[in-house]
């Protein structure tokens, strides 16, 4: 208002004011607690066998920055389009995000990561040593023997690979069926880990004398032979039922195969192999139903596997348990079945083994079955008494993977011959875990093996990571895992879960074809923005937009603390949707 | 143009012609009306300004002030609790020297939880160096909001205007509300004294020490007086080109009254037809109608009161162990008056009770029938059974 226009009389103000900055009043001398980036530990990463850093693979998802991500998941696992499509995805059940809707379909964006990373241009890079000039020879080319490798040649180790079959990839080629799992995906993830120098020679077992060769023409031998051969009923007439991994073998390798459709069989067992057993019947017109000692909830095999092979037509019966199979007594000719077998009913005791409910016979009830073919599942052992850790004799390091006997030269064993979970991932583990204590046994000395090892877990491990032994800056992240009610959950939106798409069962029983697709990249990117990133730094800006003092700098794509001014009210800790910051005393 | 429009329209039809520029305000009732209209203005474009949507009173008048710091013109409106909300806010402000506008309707405090009609909300707010102006009728509102602006940016300090809940806010009478054009005339864009400026980066209103902060509260206490000065020129002003004459208080058939009537708001239109029905009896009364409460303007009062025999103040509110609060500031106001009236102060239509003709009439005669007042507040219209219930 303008004194001409009008009447109004304007008083002299008295009013404090000052041109000089309030960057003189350098606040940060009230503070008594200082904010600082502290990222943590995802559960998801700490749960996964490979400890892939999944947290920050959906981040980068997230950022569309995919090559990224893919050598990220590569740093820690040579596998993911295997592991995306077979793997037991204990990740998921860890996911905090499950805690507000549904955990983050971590799988199916593992698998797009694994199939982007097949389908690239450029070979992904991964962090590598020079070599070290020191030669380790493996026996067994299944994912504990092909991990060992890629980790070993990855430090520098030059590896050569010895597998008794005519192509490599172990249970991954000959257990797990094409519906799950393609053989040009495995072909594809075995050429990389190739492509790093490593030799594999197929159609060489070794046996326990080539053993004894190897201690003086290699610096190091792993043992990663896996669980060969299957475990035989025994029971009367156990010779009249057909090895259920060796009829998956067979199928793989295009082996015939003679069975009637429409004929019926009986599987025997409750664990992964019984699924992809019963679901491989299925395919082959074959009728198929699972026959189990202890109930559903009991099963070893993983649940969304047995609810696929439900769906797709395959019946259980729980509480059963085979006490003898005989012929039938028709002519199998005129279609009546082949074989009765005998099924002990059983029932639940109420002590329990290992957490797992105990099952006893129920008094003497027993049923038979007609059928006409049965397949055993009910697990597997080592081929070779020589493929167990010798026990006794030599100082040996037990590991939460992998065992290491410090003989002639160290010798590591590997994948179901020393894991408590028989899993792809847990293989993988293995292999990870005898690189690092190999590596550091040949830098340090045997004593040092521990330290390194626990220098890089995951969170409280088992897990470790290579990327964590190698120095990289995920070394500096805090063990501590992120539980939920540390999310500030204000920043998320209740959106569903990706679903990948299946065939029908209808579709699913009439061919090998894969049951379910991969992710397109839109959907990925969207189940990618679910991710809390939990104690991740996602830059989302979060802190610098609420910091009341300006004291958020960000310099170089990095953030850091102007301590100048921070006065230390946490407001940007508090906010941080994702705790990847923390307050600290100062000290006084 | 005539509208038939509630006091909450004639509030927001004068934002939308003063041009406000920020306006943040949070939701109450009675007051909810006003900013529902104002945020339509915002959003479909009738008024160019930024609402800013706040968690809280307290919020809404720091955003003001943050506002009105930068040099633009602001609004805000509340009620009850929430004024009290934000009381620490109103002493920065006004210590600020900003010219912000605010609507206050006037609404009971809790507990007992009540939404209706109580002066205590902006009454308490007496001594936090805000103008206080008090509003009788739509058109009242409208006026008083538009002259608000140019008041408090001729002295930089924040003015309220106060309405009655319900009995204002939410009635519908005829109003006029002015076209554009004369408004601009009376009121043109806001041109701050002072503001943030990021080309000349400083700070407001830091640390001031014994030396110089005295200094500053008197320089406040100087503005106040000068507003009696300038609202005379800005209410003349308005009249000229709006025809409409709004004094700091109306005297009405005072000249040969011996008892006179003084109340604020809505119950001065009902003392209005009291005092025709009274005077059609015979009966020597008038009406004082209080519009501006601070600064009180003592010397107005001084002269339409001195030699009268009696005055009755008529108060929708109570200072707990005093009296109603129009009669406290009277009683200061007359002390050094020539030959004062006799004060009788009542406290009546708490809580949104309804004051009807009736009730001031009664008023009127226990005044007359009274040689001097038995007690500093007298409450009209108490339900004795319901005293005499919790008495036992």
């Amino acid at each position: 208002m303008t004194d001409n226009k009008t009447p109004d009389n304007k008083i002299p103000l008295f009013l404090p004011h000052s041109s000089a900055s309030t960057a003189l009043n350098k606040t940060g001398s009230w503070r008594y607690v200082r904010p600082l980036y502290d990222e943590k530990t995802s559960a998801c990463s700490a749960a996964c066998p490979a400890g892939e850093d999944i947290a920050r693979i959906e981040m980068l998802v997230s950022q569309k920055l995919i090559p990224e991500a893919l050598e990220t998941i590569l740093e820690e696992n040579p596998f993911p389009a295997v592991c995306g499509r077979v793997c037991f995805h204990n990740c998921e059940g860890a996911c905090n995000r499950g805690q507000m809707d549904d955990p983050i379909a971590i799988h199916h964006l593992e698998r797009f990561l694994g199939d982007a990373a097949i389908s690239s241009k450029e070979t992904p890079k991964v962090d590598t040593l020079p070599e070290n000039g020191k030669k380790v020879a493996i026996a067994g080319s299944g994912p504990a023997g092909l991990g060992a490798a890629y980790f070993l040649a990855r430090l520098g180790f030059g590896c050569e690979v010895f597998e008794a079959q005519s192509e490599p990839g172990g249970i991954l080629r000959w257990g797990i069926p094409a519906y799950r799992l393609p053989r040009e995906v495995l072909d594809k993830e075995i050429s990389r880990i190739a492509e790093l120098g490593v030799s594999i020679h197929c159609r060489t077992p070794i046996t326990r004398e080539i053993l004894g060769t190897f201690k003086t023409q290699y610096d190091a031998v792993f043992i990663g032979c896996g669980y060969g051969r299957a475990v035989d009923l025994q029971i009367e007439g156990a010779q009249k039922a057909i090895n259920g991994l060796q009829f998956l073998y067979n199928i793989r390798a295009r082996h015939a195969v003679s069975l009637n459709a429409k004929s019926s069989a009986a599987v025997i067992g409750g664990g992964n192999t019984a699924i992809d057993v019963a679901r491989t019947l299925v395919r082959l017109g074959v009728d198929p139903i699972i026959v189990y000692r202890r109930r559903r909830q009991d099963m070893p095999a993983f649940d969304p596997e047995l609810q696929m092979a439900l769906d797709e037509g395959v019946k259980l019966k729980e509480l059963l348990s085979p006490i003898g199979i005989k012929d039938a007594a028709g002519d199998s000719a005129d279609h009546q079945p082949s074989y009765v077998v005998t099924l002990q009913k059983m029932k639940v005791s109420t002590t329990k083994i290992e957490g797992r409910a105990r099952v006893v016979p129920d008094g003497d009830k027993t049923e038979t079955l007609q059928i006409d073919h049965i397949f055993a599942a009910i697990g597997a052992e080592p081929a070779d008494p020589w493929h167990n850790v010798p026990s006794g004799e030599r100082p040996s390091l037990h590991l939460s993977h992998c065992e290491i006997v410090n003989s002639d030269v160290p010798i590591a064993y590997g994948g179901d011959l020393t894991n408590r979970v028989k899993s792809v991932a847990d293989a993988i583990a293995s292999g990870k875990q005898a690189a690092i204590t190999l590596d550091t046994y040949f830098k340090s000395g045997w004593d040092a093996v521990n330290e390194a090892v626990a220098g890089c877990q995951v969170g409280p491990g088992p897990t470790v990571s290579m990327t964590m032994y190698l120095g990289k800056e995920r070394e500096d992240r805090n063990p501590h895992i992120v539980s939920f009610n540390e999310i500030n959950t204000h920043y998320f939106k209740s959106a569903p879960r990706t679903i990948a798409p299946v065939l029908s069962p209808q579709d699913r029983s009439q061919s090998f074809l894969p049951v379910e697709y991969t992710l397109s990249k839109e959907a990925a990117l969207e189940e990618s923005r679910r991710c809390f990133n939990c104690g991740i730094c996602n830059a989302c800006d979060y802190c610098r937009l609420y910091c009341p003092e300006m004291s958020v700098i960000v310099e170089n794509a990095g953030r850091h603390i102007n301590l100048d001014y921070c006065k230390g009210c946490g407001l940007c800790v508090a906010e941080c949707p994702r705790n990847a910051m923390a307050l600290k005393e100062e000290d006084i | 143009m005539k509208q038939v429009a509630e006091g909450s329209q004639a509030v927001s039809e004068a934002v939308r012609l003063a041009k406000v520029q920020v306006i943040a305000a949070y939701p109450i009732t009675p007051q909810t009306h006003i900013v529902e209209i104002i945020s339509e203005f915002c959003s479909n474009g009738t008024l160019d300004a930024r609402f800013i949507c706040v968690e809280s009173e307290h919020s809404a008048m720091a955003a003001i002030i943050g506002a009105a710091s930068s040099g633009v013109r602001t609004f805000t409106a509340t009620s009850s609790h929430g004024l009290a909300y934000m009381h620490e806010l109103l002493h920065w402000a006004s210590g600020a020297r900003l010219p912000i506008v605010m609507t206050d309707v006037n609404r009971a405090l809790g507990p007992g939880w009540n939404i209706w009609l109580d002066q205590t909300d902006s009454l308490s707010q007496r001594d936090t160096g805000w103008i206080q102006l008090y509003c009788e009728d739509g058109q009242d509102v409208l006026d008083s909001t538009l002259m608000a602006y140019r008041l408090a940016e001729s002295v930089n300090l924040p003015v309220m205007v106060v309405l009655d809940a319900f009995f204002l806010s939410h009635t519908y009478e005829p109003v006029d509300v002015p076209d554009q054009e004369p408004v601009d005339k009376f009121l043109p864009p806001f041109s701050p004294r002072f503001q943030l400026d990021t080309d000349n980066p400083g700070a407001f209103n830091q640390f001031v020490a014994p030396q110089a902060y005295m200094e500053m509260r008197y320089n406040i206490q100087t503005a106040m007086e000068q507003v009696p000065g300038n609202y005379s020129h800005i209410a003349e002003e308005f009249e000229t080109i709006f025809g409409r004459q709004h004094n700091p208080a109306e005297a009405v058939q005072c000249d040969d009254a011996e008892i006179i009537f003084v109340t604020a708001g809505t119950t001065v239109s009902t003392c209005r037809q009291a005092v025709d029905r009274l005077r059609s009896k015979g009966e020597k009364t008038g009406l004082l109608k209080l519009k501006m409460f601070r600064p009180f303007p003592i010397d107005l009062f001084r002269q339409v009161l001195s030699g009268k025999q009696k005055v009755a103040v008529v108060d929708r509110n109570c200072s707990f162990g005093a009296s109603g609060i129009f009669a406290q500031e009277l009683r200061a106001a007359l002390y050094h008056a020539e030959s004062p009236p006799q004060i009788f102060g009542y406290i009546a239509g708490l809580g949104g009770r309804d004051v009807t003709p009736e009730t001031i009439e009664d008023i009127y005669w226990q005044t007359k029938n009274a040689d001097s007042p038995q007690t500093e507040n007298i409450w009209i219209g108490l339900d004795q059974e319901t005293i005499e219930s919790w008495r036992n």
